[in-house]
């Protein structure tokens, strides 16, 4: 442990006074409020055209079977479609409103739809440049100059990354809440949510479902968020061992999510197209029991995916890093 | 930052992010466990509690909640502006009383048929709900049953093909379906107006396909019959509507009702309640 932890000390506080956190922090707190405002726009359509959730479930359940009685609507829309009335259909059943407006439900959703793009982005702002970044500036013949092995150099860079990580994810579900409990108000943590869906096919087997307080459900969320942030981070910390500029080691790493989110999004047909790791960075719709995006996901192989991809980036990374030759 | 030293700034950043990580370990861990070895465990919330309406005839109640369910023509297929009946019925009742008109769910669903409409109501809580917080229900039934069961495709398809005969068999067993929505209905919400539109024959103006009028009134009278025992039930009919004048109220795809189609229904529903 002799050096570790003044070297993690070292980077934590590099990436602290690049000032790195503060530029993520500020893209929340200008999105946030405009994905609050769009929120509260429809919560005020809704509340003018339905006496309660109930009507406005029945009628998303009503909307959703007439798109599904369409022959013009392609089968794999309609599958979606048909899982998302039978959970609707649940929530109706057993008396639990699917979305109250709250300011954590709306935490909830934001957080589930950030999990793609979003997410890595901000990681990527911090994880890019911790490597190439000391190239590109020269630094990096001080720091391995200093009496000190190459992989613990590499590692106290880890392990600031990881706690940066945990930092975004946390700050940003603080910021949201607050944000946008001052529309929604403050409550809604005791709210029962149904997890547990099982999907087979077109089915949803609810055999498995139980209910969960809001919280817990917020909780295991950010878990899994940060399970597929922490992966994209170290994918990232390789790239940026392996390229030398920091713009092309941000272009790499958002091609490399992007192509994943389309991938997911039309890759029916390609069923090998699950390996690739940006497929697998929705874990959050593994417990909200949204239909995986490629048929026979499960959470545990998008686990193993993720895992596998992240052990491979840090083989990667520490074989090349402390092989390294640094010229010029 | 620079009146912060480095060793404090260190110790909160250091501290809040352990704190961070502690806490996105403990939620992955649990997402994990309660994900991989899942509990099954039924959970009931809270029953509705919001009142019914007043049970008062329509004239003297202080507002008009409306539930509209069935196949497509309460849906509105075929109107170009979407409305169709139901909204223009909205319309028309604000301007005869003066008072709050709403529309508490349009429940239909393009190709409902009766058997699958009695299983709904029986079956899925949001109908009951919507039925018994309502004081005026509309519904359409049974076209797809007759057209659709005779021809084994969706009704506004099947010009063309259909069979008189079997439209013939359908009868029996499609007005069976129809009286166990009907008493359906009754069980939920015996005091609510209901207004049933009748059926029409959307052939007529095809000369081997006229005679269909003939099982068509047939449906209609003896959904009358069905209906009758229930005083607060209306049937309006509308086959004469789509005869000599078939031309101006039939839609484009020669099954559903135009937008000017769905207006004389709305009018005819509207003169029927009080």
């Amino acid at each position: 442990m002799d050096r570790l932890l003044p070297l993690i000390q070292n980077e934590t506080l590099k990436i602290w006074k690049k000032k790195r956190f503060y530029v993520v922090v500020l893209v929340l707190l200008v999105l946030i409020p405009i994905f609050t405002y769009a929120q509260m726009k429809i919560a005020e359509n809704n509340q003018k055209n339905f006496r309660d959730w109930r009507s406005q479930t029945m009628q998303q359940i009503s909307d959703y079977q007439n798109a599904l009685s369409s022959e013009r609507i392609p089968e794999e829309w309609k599958r979606f479609r048909r899982i998302a009335v039978q959970q609707l259909q649940y929530y109706l059943d057993h008396d639990v409103n699917p979305r109250s407006p709250d300011g954590v439900t709306f935490t909830r959703g934001f957080m589930a739809n950030s999990v793609t793009l979003f997410y890595p982005l901000l990681v990527l702002a911090i994880a890019s440049d911790l490597v190439s970044g000391e190239r590109s500036s020269g630094t990096i013949k001080m720091l391995l100059t200093r009496p000190v092995r190459r992989w613990k150099i590499l590692f106290s860079k880890l392990v600031a990354l990881t706690l940066y990580v945990s930092l975004i994810v946390v700050a940003s579900g603080i910021l949201c809440y607050l944000i946008s409990g001052a529309i929604f108000g403050y409550g809604g943590w005791t709210m029962p949510i149904f997890t547990g869906f099982l999907i087979n096919g077109s089915d949803v087997d609810s055999a498995a479902v139980h209910a969960v307080p809001q919280w817990l459900y917020m909780l295991m969320q950010a878990g899994l968020i940060w399970f597929s942030s922490m992966t994209v981070a170290i994918l990232a910390l390789m790239v940026s061992v392996l390229v030398r500029s920091t713009a092309a080691s941000i272009v790499t790493m958002m091609a490399a999510v992007i192509a994943g989110t389309i991938l997911a999004n039309m890759s029916s047909s390609w069923t090998s197209a699950k390996y690739v790791f940006a497929v697998n960075i929705d874990l959050t719709g593994y417990l909200a029991g949204s239909p995986p995006p490629i048929e026979g996901m499960t959470l545990l192989f998008s686990l193993l995916t993720l895992g596998g991809w992240a052990v491979a980036a840090l083989i990667v990374s520490f074989g090349v890093f402390t092989k390294q030759d640094i010229l010029n | 930052m620079r009146n912060i030293p480095s060793s404090n700034l260190w110790r909160t950043v250091s501290i809040a992010a352990v704190l961070s990580t502690l806490l996105m370990l403990t939620g992955f861990g649990y997402a994990v466990k309660d994900m991989l070895w899942p509990q099954g465990e039924t959970f009931i919330g809270e029953s509705p509690t919001t009142p019914p309406p007043e049970n008062k005839s329509l004239s003297a109640s202080s507002e008009i909640r409306i539930t509209a369910f069935g196949d497509s023509l309460t849906k509105g297929t075929g109107d170009a502006t979407g409305e169709g009946y139901v909204k223009q019925v909205m319309a028309l009742l604000t301007e005869k009383w003066d008072k709050p008109v709403s529309l508490t769910n349009n429940l239909a669903v393009n190709g409902m048929h009766a058997g699958r409409l009695s299983e709904l109501l029986r079956g899925d809580k949001g109908y009951e709900y919507a039925i018994s917080q309502s004081n005026l229900i509309l519904f359409t039934i049974g076209g797809n049953d007759l057209f659709q069961l005779a021809t084994g495709k969706s009704a506004s398809e099947a010009t063309g093909e259909v069979d008189l005969d079997k439209l013939k068999e359908q009868l029996p067993s499609g007005l069976q379906r129809f009286k166990a929505v009907i008493e359906r209905i009754h069980e939920i919400n015996p005091n609510a107006q209901v207004v049933y539109m009748g059926l029409y024959n959307p052939f007529y103006d095809i000369d081997e396909l006229r005679e269909g009028s003939l099982a068509i009134q047939q449906w209609n009278q003896e959904a009358y019959a069905i209906m009758h025992p229930y005083s607060n039930m209306t049937l309006v009919p509308t086959f004469d509507l789509f005869e000599n004048t078939i031309g101006t109220y039939l839609s484009s795809d020669h099954f559903h009702p135009n937008h000017d189609g769905y207006a004389q229904i709305a009018a005819r529903i509207v003169q029927s309640l009080d």
